[in-house]
């Protein structure tokens, strides 16, 4: 490494990469750190052009201040934070506590989520927190909690997916979301591993696959009871497995025996031979290894689809062997930390539940304040955001690193409820739609002016660096964070002088939780190219594999759990005869604010283009490349049409990363998971209109 | 305060109504009694020719377990046939002398095989021995003891049931023979050509069929030695297996004063009309003039029911139900759903017959959407017709394209022939044009062009194409110069 040159990860997805960044006169050059495991070198086009956002032209820098006309004015950061603490202190006077919301991200580092959940918890004192990993990552979280005790999204690193004999991929697509995962794919393939994909889109992904299933969208848990049924029919069951470390089979077993074949065929539209295929697959290939990620999760079933796929894992008594076992794919950056440290609605940090009384005692004591004073449960994100500036629902919200209004379902309400708040302020680096919205806009550092730590999908606990300071006028969450704390009468509480300081406390905060950092020294994360949670207590090595002997639960074994398959929430009719689902490209990240700003990405995919199988566009008269309109019962939205083999006839497919008349949000459907407050983002009926 | 609700009957249909039930919460409304003739408890049936098959053992079979229903307060008479229904006093009386009074009842007292005027056969319950029904988890217990055993066995009946019972039997019996009343099989689910391929599909796997044969006879005094036609020809056998249809089971109902037709009448709310608090639902209910054999539409009637009188939904309807099913019979790919001919004028149809391979297929269409379909020998398309027709999609105008399932396998495109926009590196977004200037621009190597252009630094699996390109050029530019010279 040069002198110039320093290690950091990639802003965008949750593998982070490793990057090196260095700066000349000609700018900042990024590329690839070959010394990083998980990437070995590789970067995606995201992240090779990352640095284009830093001096982009649109990014903010100074607060903005909403002005008496409506408009958005330039103005100086004390003046903007007394406005943020008036109209907190206004609305806490008028509507109580809880009535103050904070809306925080995955992107954050974990010191700034740890730091969010504190503030809100102890300086604001409302229980009104969440953030948007509640539309990406919560099912999967949940769903791993109560079968196998802990949430770490790949309990083992990602080395071991090469060695997967077979390999099931369901609702995901690595190849576009984060395409250095791929040589991973490769590596399995190249052992002679199979690879399964199960996806109602033929993606890039499942080109690469062995076999490809392709339900009906909001179908997966049937397949999932249909495989488990073959299994037990083929007698493939690993029983003293089964025996020996989980409990609550027999039930499952018993639903499984309803979902015959032919049964599947029918509610899935996954062919038999297909069906069987897969079993056999999985009835021989060891090890094998099996990832979800938001295809079955965000769906209003979410949880009991990871379920169905858990179970399998546990049936075949994969999990916890090298190279097999259950994963799910995390999508944000920080995705990970940031659903570990509390800035989860019910949640403190170091993965603990709110209405834990010991976790409650531990951060009590941490934070030097009483637990009666710590507030409990707040509502899911999208409760939150669906009750803005109603009776009893938040009046005021703090948004951090999110933009709701164009990754939030049903997303022209949320616009609707985000202008009837008495305040909205909102920190990001660019004007995003929802800051467009807010009363007070403060311009935030980027990932490459800032220090911290982030947890990758696999619980690897990586370094952010700083090649260069913030703009003149820019500051960090961090230090707005402390500065709103201080304000707030905290100001012992919120002395930290960067991030490092707020990792020491949030390695005591994690100290005996089940995401425990109190082993990991921050001088130490670069030797061992990261360190894998837990890590509990001085010395500790770091864990990278879990389950290898017992499951944190309370009985030591995993629990198997039915999953009671349901229609989606929508289902297509004669009014709205077709499927919309949504998802990403390649090209963008999340909803768009940093991706869409950089040329070279937008040159490669400038438009929501809705994609459609030819016989679909065929019967409803429309021509590739030309102006669609999808309507749902929610709004509706233009786009440009794509007419693409890859789609299956009964499904129309739109990426989320737009925003305007594009946001195809705007159309998805509100309806949540009851186990996890994930909204169905992955299935609604849509009707498409030729204009 | 909670009401009193009696299940007669807990096969298929009840059971599920009675999961339907409490998974919507209704064990806060109802103190539930059931009375289930079986004594094993209640189990699910479509896999017993599985069982036959050799591919589940019974255990795996078995809906709920005794336990279930203890977890969930429900009184489980198992064993229990219930003989009368007082209307007026409400209660239910079991062949114990036991009485169960209730607020609701649900009647979901199945079927039983039908047994046809054969001489010699015996009566319901102590059938020839060698002759059994295939109905039962005792029943597929008696045959798997006997048919290791037979050297010969007859299946008299050419249904679904009779095929797959034949099916199952060819594995542990050296011969085995349809025997078919009518000059087709399966007549209920196809039209007669269909019906033929798949009789000569039979044939090939060793199952012998006689069709239009009506078998009139058991041959033996104390055990089936053979059958004989009406026609006065006869065939040895030492296993018999009756698998002609089945009658629902409406005696109780017919006795206790309830309007019996070939099924207990239901309005689409599922009850009997004239007699509130009183459901019928599965093989035993009569819903619209029509009444079911298979699974899926009981189910469905479990779910409204117990929708209804859960208050989760209190005005679900039943409006009847749409069949499809499958022929669970190994070598055979059959899957039929709705018409299996045009039933009018107004309806078209569409073959593609190829006997020579096993493989018919056909769509009825009525008013551009699919009214039925045989899919036999190749049942790939049927995942996607199953969809059309269920979900009574309009179909494209090309239906022949319906009948062949779309592979899309994807035709290897050489690298050479793509044009200049196409993307060949996907994590970067590289063209092909932008390889070939870079490659123009001096970078001879792999490793100088991807460095170059970022091609194949992200996932790195368009490497090969890559090099294929370079390859190509490199080719080409010296077949360019040989044209030149």
């Amino acid at each position: 490494m040069s002198a110039a040159e320093i290690a950091t990860h990639c802003p965008y997805c949750a593998l982070q990469c490793g990057m090196r960044l260095s700066s000349d006169a000609g700018g900042i050059a990024v590329r690839g750190d070959p010394s990083f495991p998980v990437n070995q070198g590789a970067l995606c086009i995201k992240g090779h052009t990352a640095a284009a956002t830093l001096d982009h032209p649109d990014r903010l820098r100074t607060p903005l201040l909403r002005g008496p006309d409506g408009a958005l004015r330039p103005a100086a950061w004390e003046e903007a934070l007394d406005r943020v603490v008036l109209g907190v202190r206004e609305v806490q006077a008028r509507f109580g506590r809880d009535a103050v919301g904070v809306f925080g991200s995955g992107a954050l580092t974990n010191e700034k989520a740890y730091l969010l959940g504190k503030l809100a918890r102890v300086a604001l004192g409302t229980r009104s927190i969440d953030y948007n990993g509640r539309f990406c990552m919560s099912a999967a979280a949940a769903a791993a909690n109560l079968a196998l005790g802990v949430d770490r999204g790949l309990p083992f690193p990602l080395e071991d997916v090469s060695l997967a004999q077979v390999l099931v991929l369901v609702g995901a697509n690595p190849a576009e979301t984060m395409p250095p995962f791929l040589r991973y794919l490769e590596a399995q393939r190249a052992a002679g591993g199979k690879l399964i994909v199960i996806d109602p889109r033929r993606t890039r992904s499942a080109e690469m696959a062995s076999l490809h299933l392709r339900p009906l969208p909001g179908t997966d848990a049937a397949v999932a009871c249909g495989l488990l049924h073959l299994l037990v029919r083929e007698g493939a069951l690993d029983t003293p497995f089964i025996e020996a470390r989980t409990e609550g089979f027999p039930e499952v077993k018993a639903e499984a025996a309803a979902f015959w074949p032919e049964r599947v065929e029918r509610l899935t539209a996954v062919p038999q031979a297909g069906l069987m295929e897969a079993a056999r697959l999985l009835a021989t290939g060891r090890p094998a290894m099996i990832l979800t990620a938001r295809g079955v999760e965000q769906q209003s079933q979410g949880v009991r689809n990871v379920f169905g796929f858990i179970n399998l894992a546990l049936a075949l008594g994969q999990v916890g062997r090298r190279g097999g076992g259950f994963g799910t794919l995390t999508g944000q950056g920080n995705g990970q930390g940031g659903r570990e440290h509390g800035q989860k609605a019910d949640q403190l940090p170091g993965y603990r539940r709110i209405d834990d009384p010991s976790a409650r005692l531990h951060l009590a004591a941490v934070w030097g304040v009483s637990e009666r004073d710590l507030p409990g449960a707040g509502p899911s994100a999208y409760e939150m955001l669906s009750t803005l500036g109603e009776p009893g629902g938040v009046r005021a919200l703090l948004v951090f690193g999110s933009n709701p209004v164009v990754s939030a379902p049903e997303a022209d309400r949320i616009a609707g409820r985000l202008r009837r708040l008495e305040l909205l302020m909102v920190s990001d680096f660019f004007l995003s739609e929802t800051a467009a919205l807010a009363d007070v806009v403060l311009p935030s550092a980027q990932w490459a002016e800032e220090e911290g730590t982030m947890t990758n999908l696999e619980g690897r606990v990586v370094r952010r660096r700083r090649l260069r300071p913030p703009p003149p006028e820019v500051r960090t969450d961090l230090q707005v964070l402390c500065e709103l704390g201080r304000r707030f009468g905290h100001a012992s509480r919120f002395g930290f002088e960067g991030a490092r300081q707020v990792f020491e406390e949030l390695r005591l905060a994690s100290a005996g939780g089940r995401a425990d950092y109190s082993g990991i020294e921050w001088e130490e994360i670069d030797a061992r190219d990261g360190v894998f949670w837990p890590a509990p207590g001085q010395g500790h090595p770091g864990t990278p594999r879990l389950f290898a002997d017992r499951f944190p639960t309370e009985s030591g074994r995993a629990r198997f759990h039915r999953v009671a398959p349901t229609e989606p929430a929508e289902v297509p009719d004669e009014e709205f005869p077709l499927y919309l689902t949504t998802g990403r490209l390649l090209e963008h990240y999340q909803s768009g604010t940093q991706t869409r700003r950089v040329a070279e990405l937008i040159q490669l995919a400038p438009l929501a283009s809705a994609c459609m199988h030819p016989a679909t566009a065929r019967r409803y008269g429309l021509r590739d490349r030309g102006p669609v309109t999808l309507v749902t019962r929610r709004g509706s939205g233009r786009f440009t049409l794509e007419v693409s083999r890859r789609m299956p006839e009964e499904t129309v497919f739109v990426p989320f990363h737009f925003g305007g008349e594009a946001a195809v949000n705007r159309l998805t459907h509100g309806a949540l998971d009851p186990l996890s407050g994930m909204p169905a983002l992955k299935s609604c009926a849509v009707r498409v209109e030729a204009r | 305060m909670k009401r009193d609700l009696v299940l007669v009957g807990n096969g298929m249909a009840g059971a599920r109504f009675l999961e339907e039930l409490f998974e919507r919460g209704a064990g806060d409304r109802f103190c539930v009694t059931v009375f289930g003739e079986e004594p094993q408890g209640s189990y699910n049936r479509v896999l017993l020719s599985s069982v036959l098959a050799g591919k589940h053992r019974p255990e795996d079979i078995v809906l709920n377990p005794p336990g279930w229903y203890r977890e969930r307060g429900i009184e489980l008479r198992a064993g229990v046939r219930a003989v009368s229904i007082d209307l007026q006093a409400r209660v239910v009386r079991g062949n114990d002398g036991g009485d169960a009074r209730y607020d609701t009842l649900v009647l979901g007292t199945g079927s039983t095989p039908l047994l046809p005027p054969i001489d010699g056969l015996g009566r319901p319950g102590a059938l020839i021995r060698g002759a059994h029904v295939f109905r039962t988890l005792t029943d597929c217990a008696a045959l798997l003891r006997e048919a290791p055993q037979a050297r010969r066995a007859a299946v008299v009946g050419g249904g679904l049931l009779g095929l797959e019972a034949a099916r199952g039997l060819l594995r542990l019996v050296p011969e085995v023979h349809v025997l078919q009343l009518l000059p087709q099989l399966m007549e209920q689910q196809l039209d007669p050509g269909g019906a033929e391929v798949l009789r000569s599909t039979l044939e090939g796997l060793g199952v012998r069929v006689h069709l239009g044969r009506q078998t009139a006879a058991v041959l033996g005094r104390d055990r089936v030695e053979g059958v004989r036609f009406a026609d006065g020809t006869a065939l040895e056998c030492d296993l018999l297996v009756i698998a002609a249809g089945i009658r629902p089971n409406v005696r109780l109902a017919r006795e206790a004063g309830l309007p019996v037709e070939r099924g207990i009448v239901v309005g689409d709310d599922l009850a009997v009309p004239g007699f509130p608090g009183v459901h019928a639902l599965g093989e035993c209910a009569q819903h619209r003039g029509r009444t079911y054999g298979l699974v899926e539409p009981a189910w469905e009637q479990a779910r409204i029911l117990a929708d209804r009188l859960s208050g989760a939904r209190p005005n679900a309807m039943y409006v009847g139900s749409r069949l499809a099913t499958r022929l669970k019979v190994m070598g055979v790919e059959l899957s039929v759903m709705g018409l299996s001919q045009a039933a009018g004028e107004r309806d078209e149809e569409i073959t593609f017959a190829d006997p020579a391979r096993g493989v018919y297929k056909k769509l009825v269409v009525r008013e551009g959407r699919l009214a039925g379909a045989v899919l036999l020998g190749d049942t790939a398309p049927a995942a996607a017709l199953l969809q059309s027709f269920d979900r009574g999609i309009p179909l494209p105008d090309n239906r022949a394209a319906l009948l062949f399932h779309d592979q899309e396998g994807a035709v290897p495109i050489r690298v050479a022939d793509l044009p200049d926009e196409a993307r060949i590196c996907d994590c970067n977004g590289v063209s092909k044009g932008a390889l070939a200037a870079a490659a123009k621009s001096g970078c001879g190597s792999l490793e100088a062009v991807c460095a170059a252009t970022r091609a194949g630094t992200g996932c790195g699996s368009c490497r090969p194409r890559v090099r294929e390109l370079l390859e190509a050029w490199r080719a080409g530019v010296s077949e360019g110069k040989r044209d030149a010279a």
